[in-house]
């Protein structure tokens, strides 16, 4: 499927406002399922941007500017082709929990077992995660179970939790948003010795009734190891197993990680934030004819 | 169309060769001719400058259409929108802040020197921030089939109503070539301009009301001008019937007096306000720049965008592409010598004869001298002006366009040079036009493909795959 993606960010603030630096994280990924045909970032007020890879692998575009400005706009606008990891009829199934104790020496995935700055594993967290696996031995089947819990038990509501909201919290409040739940599955995986990761990019809403939640915004899932599958996209916002419709931004220990604009300026505190994104399918299905 | 090793018909004319195979020369001809025909009778004409004739013409159309495989329509679309995007970041930047000049990207002598540089724009902020909301970027093809970007029409390209007229043409004189091939449309060309001109409407909860400002009836693209008003839907008008009161534009109705939001203006920098610009300008608005600087009232294309047209600044897009975006250009630029640059300079005086020199701010073929076919008077007259004016000179390689076969005045079907104008607008999101024009050299051998310098048009059809 071909995606196509407009992300506006503006930032106004009351005073002006000098030395804004800034750090981007809008470039899609490059993955075996995503392929990026075109990427353009563009800031303004006007300035040089550059570019380096974090320690997560993630593409970084850094920009600095120094003269007083009132407002920041960050427009990224990219076309990504995306693949289906797995079809519906082989689901990584097969990758039991005796195995995934052995997986934590990996380097790659020691880092998403440990604690964070949103995600910590808690005695209730680790008793509440075992009451989800219940029985089951498949990892797969643990993480699908724990979306569903999330997906059936947790309310989707935006206010009620900020953007610094602790995985604790969340799993206390039973209410949040795509991150906050992206959070509380990385948590409950994490405890259970599941290495899971933090997930932001965009999502597609293909259905006729576009009744999915976070579609025309940022997004955020999770991704859990397993095994030889790899790593696996769940996404408990929507209970569904990432397929083509997603893309990938950024993955990394917590929001922390892959926030899509981090940075910090002098001046008064206070800006007004507003954000606009549109994801288009490039599908054309019917003829030219005119 | 044919393939320069093999010789062999690209895959994706197959279709058209055999079918052109059916028709004899003398239908063939006799199609092209009421195809000009209607052109002449619809009006659908241009008119030459200084030339004796006075007549308006009619855009020379041949019958052989241009084919664009979907894969190399993809390259090109995404070159010119990271063209667009960067410059358009690169006048806001010159405009405001100038970052690009203080860290010696560009020396800032050039972008001041531009003989389209509006002091009277630095610090104005203008809607959207968007400067070059339609642009006609100039692409051609060298001999190992890579798209260049000759040069950027950031001010007021013209030629899309050819584009969509010879569609039309087209498509009445081979119905069945036209539908065997899944060519994508082109007629939302109407839709996607007016919705580009709405997007920059300064008054919010109000319908915006757009209008198109034409120099008026003599002017050489006054037919694309009706054109363009009529299949958008909006008015039409010259300067004196516009007026602006209090800083804002209004304009004369048959029911008083209508405030306007955004002005499509065909009509060069210079001559829209006489306040501000050319005092003997009859043709623009008086007030209309305060009224444009206080920011109730939108232009397209902004005031200003003449400097990204500098053929001295196309010489520095790659390096804006990099500075801005940080990313590699898609899209080439031709190799380009200038000569302020005093290395540059010495090359250009010494291989004046194989050169192409063009002076950094004329458009339309003027004022350009072609190496190779020049006479010695010509060369030493270019060489003594560009010695005393180095800033408004460059020079390039002669680039042997692409040929494409093409019916010729003797009736035989032979190969010409052509280059591809593509159009793009920016306004809510950035939309390219499938297709573009593509402009012929009728003249055996001619590289110049200038409608003004007698050059043709072919339809052109970008698949879809």
């Amino acid at each position: 499927m071909r995606l196509k993606i407009y992300h506006r960010t503006v930032y106004e603030y009351a005073n002006a406002v000098i030395n804004n630096n800034n750090e981007v994280r809008l470039s899609p990924k490059l993955t075996p399922y995503q392929q990026v045909e075109t990427n353009f970032i563009s800031v303004l007020p006007a300035t040089r941007l550059t570019r380096y890879t974090d320690l997560n692998f993630n593409r970084v575009h850094h920009f600095n500017i120094p003269q007083p400005h009132q407002q920041l706009t960050i427009d990224s606008r990219c076309t990504v082709k995306t693949k289906r990891p797995f079809e519906i009829d082989s689901l990584p199934y097969g990758y039991a929990h005796i195995e995934v104790k052995k997986c934590s020496q990996h380097d790659s995935c020691h880092t998403y077992l440990q604690d964070s700055s949103f995600v910590e594993k808690t005695p209730h967290i680790w008793r509440e995660a075992l009451d989800i696996q219940a029985d089951s031995t498949d990892v797969f089947q643990t993480c699908y179970a724990l979306m569903d819990f999330i997906y059936s038990d947790f309310t989707y509501a935006s206010g009620a939790t900020q953007v610094t909201t602790h995985a604790s919290e969340v799993i206390k409040g039973r209410i949040g948003v795509c991150q906050d739940f992206a959070h509380a599955m990385t948590a409950y995986c994490r405890s259970l010795g599941i290495p899971a990761r933090y997930v932001s990019g965009y999502f597609f809403d293909s259905t006729l009734d576009q009744k999915l939640r976070g579609s025309e915004a940022s997004h955020a899932w999770v991704e859990v190891y397993l095994g030889q599958h790899g790593w696996v996209g769940l996404d408990p916002t929507n209970r569904k197993v990432v397929d083509e419709n997603y893309v990938v931004l950024a993955y990394g220990r917590d929001y922390r990680d892959v926030a899509p604009v981090i940075g910090t300026y002098f001046g008064r505190s206070g800006s007004q934030l507003t954000i606009h994104v549109k994801v288009e399918s490039l599908e054309t299905n019917t003829a030219g004819v005119s | 169309m044919f393939s320069h090793t093999s010789r062999k018909t690209f895959p994706h004319y197959k279709c058209l060769h055999e079918h052109y195979a059916n028709y004899n020369v003398a239908s063939l001809s006799n199609k092209q001719r009421l195809i000009e025909n209607t052109f002449l009778e619809e009006g659908i004409t241009f008119t030459v400058y200084g030339d004796n004739q006075g007549t308006e013409r009619i855009f020379p159309f041949d019958l052989i259409p241009r084919i664009i495989p979907q894969k190399e329509w993809q390259l090109i679309e995404e070159g010119l929108t990271q063209r667009l995007i960067a410059l358009n970041l690169f006048l806001h930047d010159i405009y405001h802040e100038g970052q690009i000049i203080k860290d010696q990207v560009i020396p800032e002598s050039v972008v001041k020197t531009a003989a389209h540089y509006r002091p009277e724009m630095q610090g104005v902020k203008v809607s959207r921030d968007i400067y070059i909301q339609i642009c006609g970027t100039d692409l051609i093809r060298d001999d190992a089939g890579n798209y260049l970007c000759l040069e950027d029409n950031a001010r007021c390209p013209s030629g899309v109503s050819y584009l969509l007229e010879n569609r039309e043409a087209m498509k009445r004189a081979f119905p069945n070539l036209y539908s065997q091939y899944r060519v994508k449309p082109v007629d939302n060309y109407p839709d996607l301009l007016l919705k580009t001109l709405q997007h920059l409407s300064p008054r919010q909860g109000h319908g915006p009301v757009c209008v198109l400002l034409t120099p008026g009836a003599y002017n050489s693209a006054y037919f694309e001008h009706t054109f363009l008003a009529r299949k958008m839907g909006i008015e039409i008008v010259e300067g004196r019937d516009l007026i602006v009161l209090d800083a804002y534009v209004y304009m004369r109705t048959t029911k008083g007096l209508e405030q306007v939001d955004v002005i499509y203006r065909r009509l060069d920098d210079d001559f829209l306000d006489p306040l501000c610009f050319r005092e003997d300008s009859m043709l623009g608005v008086s007030g209309l720049m305060e009224a444009y600087m206080k920011g109730n009232v939108a232009l397209a294309n902004a005031v200003g965008t003449g400097v990204a047209d500098d053929k001295v600044i196309y010489a520095y897009v790659p390096e804006i592409i990099k500075y801005y975006l940080d990313q590699e250009p898609i899209l080439q630029n031709v190799p380009t010598y200038l000569a302020w640059r005093e290395k540059d300079r010495s090359y250009i005086l010494s291989h004046l004869d194989s050169l192409v020199v063009k002076s950094a701010n004329e458009s339309g073929g003027y004022g350009m001298l072609m190496g190779p076919c020049a006479t010695k008077k010509e060369l030493q007259n270019f060489a003594k002006k560009i010695e005393n004016e180095p800033r408004n000179f460059i020079a390039q390689p002669v680039i042997s366009l692409s040929r494409h076969p093409t019916i010729c005045e003797d009736l035989s079907i032979e190969g010409r040079h052509v280059d591809l104008r593509p159009f793009v607008l920016y306004g809510d999101s950035i939309e390219i036009i499938s297709g573009g024009l593509t402009r012929v050299a009728l003249n055996k051998d001619s590289l110049i493909v200038n409608s003004s310098q007698g050059g043709g048009s072919k339809d052109t059809w970008v698949l879809n795959d």
